[in-house]
């Protein structure tokens, strides 16, 4: 048991030796007399502060959880915290700051800095903060009405970004003869000439003869008099009056200089030109005189002539000012060096674009989020075909359609516009929206446009003159065949109209003659171009779809229209696809469903055309394409599930495999079929029929009901394959026309086979690809084909080589060949199951696993004790009222008992001092008396 | 009266066969406005209707019977007599045999006998008739002599007395009838017909015919083609078995009495049906018969065999006949093996045989790989035999439609997943300097025989897949994408082969264009200057295409 709390106190007051035995009278002396008494008084009441403090059980609280273990650094950190609270100090810093802030606030509410708040709504408690602001808002709009007169600009000057600048100057009549406008009192002037004014202010006081003007001031003999303010302004009024009229002086100065100096300068010129000098041009009339070195605006304004009309231009004039287009440095002309690098970096760009698209990555950032919310959805949906992942998906998806890119949405389509085609005066107009274009365009935009007018003016170009006409570039180059018919191309109608759908083009072209269609076609798309009309747009857009159709409608028309006009078509459509990429990949994507619905293994000549369109039109190495894919799908469905029965099958079969090679002449895909059809299609025309040994064994032979074996190869060369040979012939071809058409075939699909090998090799299973075709090409060679194949015919030749080739890049690719690897994967770390071990854990924590629950509870608990502090220092605030307020009730109470008392008091001794002066009169009185 | 007769049989056939039943009201109602109207025109229309009536009055009249006999017989192509005379006939016959004209009873009189014999001759001609009539009758003909064959059946039937509850069914009538039946050389209609009414609806005439197919079959000398035709085609409409008693409640007859009869027993009908199979396969099929038996086989033909087993002979001989034989003879004998315990010792090099170049570009594909997948499921099987078909479908793929090769890609995934060994198909270091030397110096022979049959011999272990690799830059974008699984890490499970079976040109055509262009498609930037004819520039490139091709 610790001794009692008496017992500790006598204890602690003998250690500090304030109790103890008594002095004796010398030592008290000694010690006075030294000062020491007093030092001891100080040391003492210093213990005794401490001790008394040590027994106050409520001066000083133990925190309620002391240090459990001590730390090495302990005497560092536990130095830094106080280990115990002192409830009493703290008390009463509160009770401090309180009396400092609450106080303060208490003792001046209702009143504002002295001065009686008369703001509107101010004292009103029923209008809310929004409510006062707006009605003040308003009062304030109204009032600024009221004032502000018709031609008040300054008001706007505030704006400050937005001021009136003509050429770079601003036109806030600064630099114009200061008037009236720039007199203090008005308080209105521009915030620089306030800051001067200020500035003055300021400084007068500190320099005060700084200024010879303001020492003047000054120094005038009654300086302890104070100038009014009404003085001072006039002052200033006075001063900025005489500056003002300056700068008028020497503005006059300048320009009559510069008058002077204009009327010599014809002379100085004709000097410089060796003439000799005119009579200098009689002055102009005197009258004008006067006026010649002002602005002829405030000439006329001062003149007062026509006043109304000069106000009407003026205003004109400065609107239009404000309106003018800030001018810019334009751009540097670029040299020619320059001109080629930049179109090599635009082309460079390009190609790796399209090196990105062939990977198959994404294209753009736009596309990513996109993909992310694919990916978001395949996953939540478990149950998910993994097919599905692949793109096997029969469900079709929803549409966006909307969703596009907003690239290229600009018209291209820029040419120049000949006065003819454009009523005069809508240049403007045009001008105007191309700036607006430009300005919204990127660069990079901007170049591309370039290039494409290039490019555009070539299809639409031609037709502004008729001698541009005859230039090489545009057109497309006459067959001779058809020679009289450029006669007709003088009389061709100058205006067409848009066709929107198919029979509207027949009925437009029926007229035309086939060859001068391109120029037809040229002349619609000049003649709508977007420019000209708002609807142009999409009239063009539907226009290149009826083109689309027109193509293969061409195509398939039994009189074979030359070629030369369905490639202009195609290129036509081909530019037409850069302005509406969506519209003519919508009708190639029609045009093959339709094949692929009713014909996939009888392509007519119209499909093919179409096949070979999306080959030029559509990038074909692209990874993916909305339009390639199916087309390269179609073709290669052809070369899969058709065994050709006739030679035109077979002819079909190698128009589409010399596609499929074109195709992929960048981008180096395989086509299994292109090998089964090719191969297969050499045995079945084979002279002799092969032996099952002599087929290769992954290759499925189909022999066709009719034998199409060469029988006898003609000994001339034979001719390349022509298109039509695809289509039925319309007669039964005679017997060497069918044999020279056989041999064709087996030198085309000999120099597929070649060029094949060449596009695939480097692939990793070239050898297994082409040894198949080794294997064709030696039996074509064979013994029993020699006797129909002579050795020393070209075709033989063509195999020979062919061969040759095949078994030299086969060795190659035997050398080539590595086993794979292709597991260099970094090992995927094991997924651990151990439990994650918490190194300080503490019970009063909360270790939740869910970060957003965690940090939800994390702000509760934050909420929670800010609310119980707020809480309670409320109620702290509260309390101090109160007691603030007693006290302030107490005071007044004892104030008024004391004047009652003082008033009593006076009055009482009043009383007393007139009833002595009442007794003394009596007295006085009766004495008398 | 001919009311009465043709009521009761509509009332006893509404219920399973409607199909009939207009056609015959109607075949009535014309013979019956021929009578009346047209009497004038064509007699014997209305002849028939008083020889009919005459002969039912008294026996003198039954020479009738010979005069009606004689109009079937001689059929005019124009008028429906023969018809007619039919139809009356079987009412006089069905009215004769119910008053008991047509049985000898004891102690008759010796001119009844007579009678009752010259009855059972008319009979038997008017029997043979009908049965000429089916045989090169037109349609409508042959519809008639059906249902009244079937009638006088069932009549037969009903008036049988005594024990011999079978006999009608398995001489007579009914017999000759299936007999004809089958042995029709273009009748294919009829036994639709005979088989869609009778054969699947009633229990008791399945049970028959499949008897009197048993007898017939293994009668029959030389088999003719026409006869395993029909005989297929009254087979393969037999549906499922009776599983329990309750299941056989559809008669035709009367139900027989006997519980154990062997008409109540589903064993007795399944072994019936049974014999009735095998005789067929006894009798020799041609190579399409085969394919269609061996389609049916899972679903048809095996529930009905009580003993399973007795397929093994026809499955293993299918499985050795090669093609598309042995393809779908492989679900009907892998069951076998399972379940039955069936040894079949070259089960595995019979089916790495039938990995032919057709294998994928066959219609069975999805058929063949699902059976392939669960086949190779098994984790006990050698790794050079995994390989072997893995390098081999993987070769097979280089020329397979895309269809075949998103098939194969996952397949072999999962394989590679099951047996780990043979993932060194997939990734062989080279190791040591000399193996690297040698390698750059001589380069590589594919170490897989293509040639060899035994798929343990092929080293296709050695092998690695460049197959594969290749078809990562197939054209197709899907496939390619899909190809790519095999360089990438491992890390899923397994693929569902079931997702990636049912593909063909046509569906993936119709995904890529049923979908709207989502973004806008991209253009090539650059024009090209000739398209189809040749440039005149000189520095430019022409295409393949202008090189190949002659556009004028």
């Amino acid at each position: 048991m610790p001794p009692s709390q008496l017992k500790r106190l006598k204890a602690s007051l003998r250690e500090q030796g304030i109790t103890g035995p008594q002095q004796s009278k010398k030592e008290k002396k000694s010690n006075k007399a030294t000062g020491r008494n007093n030092d001891r008084r100080v040391q003492r009441n210093v213990a005794l502060e401490s001790i008394r403090e040590q027994f106050n059980p409520f001066e000083v609280k133990a925190t309620t959880k002391g240090k459990k273990f001590g730390t090495a650094n302990d005497s560092i950190v536990g130095k830094s915290k106080d280990p115990v609270a002192r409830p009493g100090v703290t008390r009463g810093l509160g009770e401090e700051t309180r009396r400092k802030t609450l106080l303060l606030e208490m003792q001046r509410r209702n009143k504002v800095g002295g001065i009686n708040d008369r703001r509107f709504g101010e004292n009103d408690p029923f209008m809310t903060p929004e409510e006062k602001m707006m009605e003040r808002f308003t009062r304030e709009q109204q009032s600024r009405h009221k004032r502000g007169s018709m031609f008040d600009l300054e008001d706007d000057d505030d704006g400050g970004e937005g001021q009136l600048t003509h050429f770079g100057k601003s036109l806030s009549f600064d630099d114009a003869p200061m008037d009236d406008f720039e007199e203090g009192d008005l308080g209105v002037s521009d915030e620089s000439d306030g800051e001067e004014k200020r500035g003055r202010k300021r400084r007068r006081p500190s320099e005060a003869d700084g200024d010879e003007e303001v020492s003047g001031e000054e120094g005038e003999p009654e300086p302890e008099r104070k100038k009014s303010k009404a003085e001072v302004m006039k002052e200033v009024i006075a001063k900025s009056k005489l500056h003002k009229y300056e700068r008028q002086k020497t503005k006059e100065d300048d320009d009559e200089l510069r008058d002077e100096l204009d009327q010599g300068l014809p002379a100085l010129i004709a000097l410089m030109h060796g003439h000799p000098a005119k009579p200098a041009a009689p002055p102009a009339p005197a009258t004008q005189d006067p006026n010649m070195h002002i602005n002829p605006e405030r000439a006329a304004l001062m003149n007062g002539a026509a006043k109304p009309a000069v106000d009407k231009e003026y205003d004109e004039r400065l609107r239009q000012m404000a309106f003018d287009k800030r001018s810019k440095p334009t751009e540097r002309t670029k040299t020619d060096e320059e001109k080629v690098e930049e179109e090599a970096k635009r082309l460079r760009d390009l190609e790796e674009k399209r090196q990105r698209r062939m990977r198959g990555e994404e294209e753009s950032e736009d596309e990513a989020p996109t993909r992310d919310e694919e990916e978001l959805e395949d996953d939540a949906d478990d149950l998910q075909n993994d097919a599905a992942d692949f793109g096997f998906d029969s469900a079709p998806l929803p549409t966006y359609s909307s969703r596009r890119p907003p690239v290229d949405v600009e018209d291209e389509d820029d040419f120049l516009i000949d006065d003819d085609l454009v009523a005069s005066g809508s240049d403007l107009d045009l001008d105007a929206v191309e700036e607006g274009s430009d300005e919204s365009g990127s660069e990079e935009e901007d170049q591309d446009d370039g290039e494409r007018e290039d490019d555009d003016e070539e299809f639409i170009g031609g037709l502004l003159s008729k001698d541009e006409k005859d230039m090489p570039e545009f057109g497309f180059k006459l067959p001779s065949s058809t020679g009289a018919a450029t006669s007709s191309n003088g009389e061709l109608a100058f205006t067409f109209p848009c066709p929107q759908t198919h029979e509207e083009l027949l009925e437009a072209t029926k007229t035309v003659a086939l060859v001068d269609l391109p120029t037809a076609v040229q002349r619609i798309r000049a003649l709508h171009n977007p420019k000209l009309a708002a609807d142009n747009k999409a009239k063009l857009g539907v226009f290149s779809t009826v083109l689309v159709e027109h193509i293969v409608y061409l195509a398939n028309q039994p009189s074979h229209p030359p070629f030369s006009v369905l490639e202009t078509l195609v290129r036509h459509v081909h530019s037409l696809a850069r302005t509406y990429p969506d519209e003519v990949g919508r009708a190639f994507r029609q045009q093959l469903k339709s094949f692929q619905e009713t014909r996939p293994n009888a392509p007519t000549a119209g499909d093919l055309i179409v096949l070979t369109a999306v080959g030029c039109i559509f990038p074909t190495s692209d990874h993916f394409h909305q339009v390639v894919t199916p087309a390269s799908l179609s073709m290669a469905r052809y070369l899969g599930q058709k065994f050709p029965q006739t030679l035109h099958d077979l002819a079909t079969g190698a128009y589409l495999a010399t596609l499929c090679l074109q195709y992929q002449r960048l981008s180096k895909r395989y086509y299994p079929e292109f090998m089964n059809f090719v191969l297969n299609a050499l045995y079945v025309l084979a002279p002799t029929k092969p032996e099952s040994s002599n087929l290769p064994a992954n290759i499925p032979y189909h022999e066709p009901t009719m034998s199409l074996r060469l029988q006898k190869a003609p000994s001339a060369e034979p001719k390349p394959m022509h298109f039509y040979d695809t289509q039925p012939p319309s007669a039964p071809l005679k017997k060497d026309a069918a044999e020279s058409l056989k041999s064709t075939l087996i030198a085309t699909f000999i120099s597929l086979l070649d060029t094949a090998a060449d596009l695939w090799t480097g692939t990793s299973a070239f050898f297994e690809i082409f040894e198949p075709a080794l294997q064709t090409t030696q039996f074509l060679q064979s013994k029993a084909s020699r006797a129909k194949l002579p050795q020393d015919s070209v075709l033989s030749k063509t195999i020979r080589k062919t061969h040759a080739k095949l078994q030299r890049v086969l060795q190659h690719a035997r050398l080539a060949r590595r086993p794979l690897e292709l597991h260099h994967h970094k090992p995927r770390p094991i997924k651990s199951v151990i439990p994650k071990f918490e190194e300080t854990f503490n019970p009063d924590k909360h270790y939740d696993p869910d970060r957003e629950r965690a940090e939800a509870s994390k702000l509760r608990a934050e909420h929670k004790r800010e609310r119980k502090g707020a809480l309670r220092e409320l109620r702290k605030d509260a309390s101090f009222i109160a007691r603030e307020n007693l006290r302030q009730k107490k005071e007044a109470d004892r104030a008024y008992e004391q004047k009652y008392k003082r008033l009593v008091a006076e009055i009482q001794g009043e009383e007393g001092r007139e009833k002595n002066a009442y007794e003394r009169e009596k007295r006085m009185r009766k004495g008398r008396s | 009266m001919p009311g009465l007769v043709d009521n009761k049989l509509a009332a006893k056939k509404r219920k399973r066969d409607t199909e009939v039943l207009p056609e015959k009201s109607s075949a009535k109602r014309k013979v019956g406005k021929g009578s009346k109207n047209e009497s004038s025109t064509e007699d014997s229309q209305s002849q028939i209707p008083l020889l009919e009536s005459q002969i039912l009055e008294s026996r003198r009249h039954y020479n009738n019977i010979a005069k009606l006999i004689g109009l079937l017989r001689q059929r005019t192509s124009k008028s429906d007599d023969h018809l007619t005379a039919a139809v009356s006939l079987c009412r006089v016959f069905c009215r004769l045999r119910a008053a008991g004209c047509m049985t000898k009873s004891k102690g008759s009189a010796e001119n009844e006998v007579v009678i009752v014999q010259w009855l059972r001759e008319r009979y038997g001609e008017y029997i043979t008739g009908l049965l000429d009539l089916l045989d090169d009758g037109t349609p409508g003909d042959q519809t008639t002599a059906l249902s009244l064959l079937m009638r006088l059946v069932k009549d037969e039937a009903s008036n049988m007395k005594g024990g011999a509850e079978d006999y009608p069914w398995r001489s007579s009538t009914f017999s000759s009838l299936v007999r004809k039946l089958l042995t029709l050389e273009h009748g294919t209609d009829i036994i639709t017909e005979f088989v869609e009414t009778f054969v699947t609806a009633c229990d008791d005439i399945r049970f028959y015919t499949c008897a009197i197919v048993a007898d017939l079959t293994s009668d029959a000398l030389e088999p003719t083609p026409a006869l395993s035709r029909n005989v297929l085609s009254i087979l393969s409409a037999i549906e499922d078995p009776p599983e329990k008693k309750d299941d056989l409640e559809e008669f035709y007859t009367e139900r027989p009495k006997k519980p154990t009869h062997a008409l109540l027993s589903p064993t007795s009908q399944k072994k019936q049906v049974q014999e009735a199979w095998l005789a067929l396969l006894r009798l020799g099929l041609n190579k399409e018969q085969r394919k269609t038996v061996l389609g049916l086989i899972s679903h048809r033909i095996a529930p009905w065999f009580v003993k399973v087993e007795m397929l093994m002979d026809f499955l293993t001989d299918s499985y050795n006949y090669g093609g598309a034989t042995s393809l779908l003879s492989l679900s009907g004998l892998f069951y076998l093996i399972q379940e039955k315990n069936l040894d079949y010792p070259a089960f595995y090099p019979k089916l790495y045989s039938l990995l032919d170049e057709n294998i994928l570009h066959s219609k069975h594909r999805s058929r063949f790989f699902r059976l392939l997948d669960t086949f190779l499921a098994s984790s006990h099987l050698p790794a050079a035999l995994v390989a072997s078909f893995i390098k081999r479908l993987s070769r097979l793929a280089l020329n397979a439609p895309p269809a075949g090769i998103v098939v194969i890609i996952p397949w072999i995934y999962n394989l590679f997943k099951k047996h780990p060994i043979c993932t060194f198909m997939m990734h062989r270091e080279v190791r040591g300097d000399d193996a690297k030397d040698r390698l750059t110096r001589e380069g590589m022979n594919d170490p897989f025989d293509m040639a060899e049959e035994d798929p343990t011999k092929t080293n296709a272990i050695d092998s690695s897949i460049w197959e594969i690799v290749t078809l990562q830059s197939h054209y197709h974008p899907n496939v390619a994408t899909l190809a790519k699984i095999i360089s990438e890490q491992f890390t899923k499970l397994s693929y569902n082969l079931e997702d990636f079976l049912d593909l063909s040109y046509q569906s993936m055509q119709e995904m890529e264009l049923s979908k709207e262009m989502k973004k806008t498609p991209v253009v090539e930037y650059e024009i090209p200057k000739t398209i189809f004819t040749k440039s005149t520039d000189p520095a430019y490139q022409d295409s393949l295409l202008v090189k190949l091709w002659d556009f004028s």
